[in-house]
């Protein structure tokens, strides 16, 4: 273990190793009960303090005990305004730790389902069924005009069916697992006007007569 | 290593919660020796615990004292600027989760898309699809067909 010689490198290690360690403090503070200040200078001189309940009361009760010949310690009256302040904290660190336990376990059941979203993907590609998930610029010509088509289509049976659940009143939830309430849909508001609009603007941007190339083969 | 998740509230327990602390400690200032040692730069903890009389100093006083120092020299606009409560560095962290949350939410969401997108272009019909789904793959499948017409330009003319 020694002193990084590359310099954003060492910039780099700092502010991560930094925010884990006062992720570390905090924790520490919060299982055990115990009271922490850290103080740390950074490669670029800056200062980064934590302090549970706050770095300048203990800084100063450390300092009343052990004096320094130059820095006077701050009066009695500052420590007890800030060890009321402590009381009315303490509920609010209870409930920020259980938000923040619940984002972050919100944040790993995400990205597991990413990981998932691209396993399939890749065992998808890798059975050469979905030719059309090369990059698009190595397409050819044929080829793109086909996958155009079959946007089209697609466009369209995505209108009429749109319609056809608007007709019958479905209310049945994402078969992605998604609900309306809970997920984050990419567009928030639906209505048919709007999947009508998207359609009509998507098909005038086909320049190309594309009638010669039906898409037969998939749909 | 860890077996389990711990929760983030006080160990209630006084025997695991002392085991916990001595773990924790330890892990603690090796992070600072780590710290100091790779980023070359100056540091203290100070703890107070009910599990010791005195507190407990890193790197020792004479260290402590040198950093705390340095710490009052300075003004105390450079001094609060990036000073934390535990109650502030929680409130930083929820904030930073929840925009990762959502970053990662679109991109599934995207992801997501893409996969139903194709399936529907290879035959499978779009029946089971709610209002919501069919909303976002229209969106989707426009952003895709902008891909799709450049591409069939530039091919149409440098085949």
């Amino acid at each position: 273990m020694a002193r990084i010689k590359n310099p954003s490198h060492r910039q780099v290690t700092f502010s991560k190793r930094r925010l884990g360690l006062f992720k570390k403090a905090s924790e520490i503070c919060t299982l055990c009960g115990v009271e922490a200040v850290i103080i740390v200078f950074s490669p670029g001189q800056k200062i980064f303090s934590f302090g549970h309940p706050d770095v300048e009361s203990l800084v100063d009760r450390f300092l009343s005990r052990n004096p320094c010949p130059q820095t006077p310690s701050s009066s009695n009256n500052s420590l007890n305004n800030k060890l009321k302040g402590v009381q009315q904290a303490g509920s609010c660190i209870r409930e920020l730790n259980s938000q923040l336990t619940q984002i972050l376990d919100l944040l790993d059941a995400e990205k597991s389902r990413g990981e998932v979203l691209d396993n399939m993907r890749r065992s998808c590609t890798q059975q050469s069924q979905w030719w059309w998930e090369a990059p698009i610029d190595k397409l050819g010509l044929h080829e793109l005009e086909v996958l155009s088509a079959s946007m089209e289509d697609l466009k369209k049976n995505i209108a009429n069916q749109a319609i056809y659940l608007e007709r019958n009143n479905s209310a049945s939830s994402s078969i992605l697992g998604m609900d309306i309430n809970g997920g984050v849909g990419v567009s928030q508001h639906f209505d048919l006007k709007s999947i009508e609009a998207k359609v009509q603007g998507f098909c005038q941007q086909l320049p190309l007569p594309v009638d010669n190339f039906h898409a037969q083969k998939f749909f | 290593m860890t077996r389990k998740k711990v929760k983030l509230a006080f160990i209630t327990n006084d025997s695991a919660r002392k085991a916990t602390y001595k773990k924790r400690k330890r892990g603690l200032l090796k992070k600072m020796d780590e710290l100091t040692t790779l980023c070359d730069v100056k540091a203290c903890a100070i703890l107070y615990t009910p599990y010791e009389a005195r507190p407990v100093v890193w790197p020792g006083p004479s260290g402590a004292r040198e950093v705390i120092a340095s710490f009052k020299r300075l003004p105390e606009m450079e001094k609060v600027k990036k000073m934390v409560s535990q109650e502030e560095f929680l409130r930083q962290r929820v904030a930073k989760a929840h925009e990762q949350l959502k970053r990662q939410q679109k991109e599934n969401r995207e992801k997501e898309m893409a996969h139903v997108m194709y399936q529907c272009l290879s035959g499978k019909g779009l029946q089971s699809m709610s209002l919501l789904d069919l909303s976002d793959l229209g969106w989707f499948g426009e952003c895709q067909g902008h891909g799709v017409n450049p591409a069939l330009w530039s091919n149409a003319f440098f085949p």
